[in-house]
């Protein structure tokens, strides 16, 4: 079986500086896989040259076994996989119900059309209103999304993410910055609507890693040292000695 | 409270579309309605050539802000894709045989055509990015068209243009608009379509894209869409609509020179397009009405009137980026709330004395400009209606103090208005 994601011998510089010095991952299909790390390790840059933000400096990445070089995000997010940001990426002027229908344009055969009218399409506005329950904002419907909490604005995130169906979820650092109870209904959220995608995942809530992925992986300056279930990766001599020790006595 | 009625997700979605298919209509029925009576109102011929000169800034408008508005690209050269339309016209109506089988009104499709045609090749490669280099790019055609009108004289005409006889074209059912009442409903039933048919795209799946793309190109991207393609078919619409209302620049003027498409018409569009308020649909309109009115009927009064346009541009990029239609939506939750009234002594007050500070300072602009311009020996000017010496003392002591009293009222009562408008905004008990 094709892996969901595939990345051989992966690297990226920034003029003279490396910064992913050759990764080689395979995600396999419905896995959650969370890739963790020191501050500085590449996590951020990986995901932006999986999803097409910047071009790879060498390597393949394998989408379902397509080579994703030279695509631009679109093309990416058309072929079945969906990203989320680090800081927030809504559209903050847009309801909230806008930025969830403009997310199910392209995946509902919508494209660049100039002649059917948004608001009379009932599949359109029920699908949405669909998402905005999954993601409970519904009673946020019709507010711009610049006004929402923080912690909402990360859930319309996700809703965002999911709701043109892609198979393929990344998510980068999807509680960075919340409360512990907004963690617990943000893992709970996502546990919910990545349910049989393949969901990829940085992140550095150490609670939040081992509670959702079943899969781990170790990225340290550049390199992947370690990859496997989250009891192989805790007890990795070599993960504790570069980054997890102290995390995981914490944890 | 609100939570009730909305958590039930049908609920919404069928006061939407209900919405959708009935109140909307309204406004249109009444603008319909009012371009059908306004000939009867205002009868005079100028009347008659200040509206048409309106109703065609309306259009040019309207397609400006397809781009600034609701697509996020400022340009600085549109006015090329309206003039290219118009000469097309133009060369159309000298073309004897054929323009004898095409019925007048039919002649903004053909304009449109070619504006949209123009849009097309530069949209090619100025819609790639938008902001600064799109500006540039649009700055640096305006000037590339805008030159060629000296160069290529067999379509420009060179300095003094092309003209045509909008009179040679197929009766439209026995009417051969040799009259301006005539031009004028020809004029008016375009912008009714031109105005129904742009006010629509913004509410399909592409002028919604249009929207998140100006808000936020990246994450466009990241949901399948190409920000640039989604930019360049916005681009290609709003050229269409830019060489319709060239195509009725044609019909109502029948003469087009390069003064149609050099900057200093993008640049105006522009001005007309913020005045009204980018954010609404409702906004370029506006704007084009208090615009056209500005051009047309304070020209008469005085030579300084692109002086006071200047200064009200500025004030409205300053203090009121929403423009004209920014300024009305500003009243809605007041009004909501039933509270607009408490606003009406506040406004006069404020407003009222404002407005005879802005006189004042207006009649010493005018004075100072006289004494400076006029012909030697004549002292005498008149403005608001009196005649005088602008030599004494007595007239400048007046304005000086007309102006310093009207802006000293105006300051005082200025906290009393911010309090009424906090009041205003403010629900009866709720501190929310």
């Amino acid at each position: 079986m094709t892996a969901a994601l595939q990345l051989d011998g992966l690297k990226k510089s920034f003029g003279k500086t490396e910064i992913i010095r050759g990764v080689d991952l395979s995600i396999g299909k419905g896995e959650r896989h969370a890739i963790i790390g020191p501050n500085g390790a590449g996590k951020s840059t990986l995901f932006n040259l999986i999803t097409g933000r910047f071009p790879q400096s060498e390597g393949h990445i394998r989408l379902h076994g397509e080579d994703l070089a030279g695509k631009a995000p679109f093309e990416i997010n058309r072929m079945g996989l969906s990203r989320s940001f680090q800081i927030t990426n809504i559209f903050p002027k847009m309801t909230v119900f806008e930025n969830v229908r403009c997310s199910l344009l392209w995946s509902m055969g919508y494209r660049y059309n100039f002649w059917s009218m948004v608001g009379r399409s009932r599949a359109l506005t029920e699908g949405t209103d669909e998402i905005l329950d999954q993601i409970n904002l519904t009673a946020r419907r019709d507010l711009p999304a610049g006004v929402l909490s923080y912690a909402e604005q990360r859930a319309l995130e996700i809703g965002i993410t999911i709701a043109g169906g892609a198979d393929v979820i990344m998510l980068d650092e999807p509680t960075a910055g919340m409360s512990h109870s907004e963690t617990d209904y943000i893992v709970e959220l996502i546990r919910t609507v990545t349910e049989g995608k393949t969901l990829v995942m940085v992140e550095h809530d150490m609670g939040v890693v081992f509670g959702l992925a079943d899969q781990i992986s170790v990225l340290v300056y550049g390199e992947i040292i370690a990859t496997g279930t989250p009891e192989a990766v805790r007890a990795n001599p070599k993960v504790q000695e570069a980054y997890l020790g102290e995390a995981l006595e914490a944890h | 409270m609100t939570d009730q009625l909305t958590t039930d997700p049908t609920k919404p979605a069928q006061r939407m579309r209900a919405g959708s298919l009935t109140v909307p209509l309204i406004p249109w029925v009444l603008a319909a309605a009012l371009l059908m009576v306004l000939p009867f109102i205002f009868t005079a011929n100028s009347a008659i050539t200040i509206m048409n000169q309106m109703a065609i800034t309306i259009i040019f408008a309207l397609a400006y802000n397809m781009l600034l508005g609701q697509g996020g690209m400022l340009s600085f050269g549109h006015a090329v894709y309206a003039g290219v339309g118009g000469f097309a016209c133009v060369h159309i109506m000298n073309m004897d045989d054929f323009f004898a089988q095409i019925p007048l009104p039919l002649l903004p499709v053909f304009g449109g055509l070619m504006g949209m045609g123009l849009a097309t090749i530069v949209g090619s490669f100025s819609t790639r990015k938008a902001g600064t280099v799109f500006a540039m790019i649009s700055l640096g055609v305006g000037e590339l068209i805008a030159a060629c009108s000296v160069i290529i004289v067999a379509f420009f005409g060179g300095e003094e243009g092309i003209s045509g006889d909008r009179t040679y074209g197929m009766p439209f059912f026995g009417v051969e608009f040799l009259q301006q009442i005539e031009v004028y409903y020809l004029i008016a039933a375009w912008l009714l379509i031109s105005a129904a048919l742009m006010y629509l795209y913004s509410r399909t799946p592409l002028g919604r894209m249009a929207n998140a793309v100006r808000d936020n190109p990246e994450r466009a991207e990241f949901l399948g869409y190409s920000a640039r393609w989604v930019r360049f078919f916005s681009f290609v619409a709003s050229g269409f609509f830019a060489g319709v209302a060239g195509a009725l620049f044609a019909i109502n003027y029948e003469i087009l020179t390069e003064e149609n498409l050099n900057t200093t018409q993008s640049g105006l569009i522009l001005l007309a397009t913020f005045l009204g308020g980018v954010g609404f649909f409702f906004g370029p309109i506006l704007g084009a009405i208090v615009f056209t009115l500005v051009q047309t009927v304070l020209s008469l009064q005085t030579e300084l009137w692109g002086f006071y346009l200047g200064i009200v541009f500025v004030v409205t990029v300053m203090f009121f980026p929403g423009g004209l239609a920014g300024l009305i939506m500003m009243h809605v939750p007041a009004m909501r709330l039933g509270k607009l009234g408490l606003l009406g002594m506040p406004y006069l007050k404020t407003l009222g004395s404002g407005a005879v500070g802005c006189l004042g300072a207006a009649a010493l602009i005018e004075m100072t400009f006289h004494a400076r311009h006029a012909s030697a020996g004549d002292h005498e000017m008149t403005i608001y209606w009196t005649t005088f010496d602008t030599h004494s003392v007595v007239p400048w002591i007046i304005a000086i103090a007309v102006t310093l009293i009207g802006f000293g009222i105006a300051r005082r009562t200025a906290p009393a208005l911010a309090e009424a408008w906090g009041q205003a905004n403010t629900p009866d008990g709720a501190m929310r």
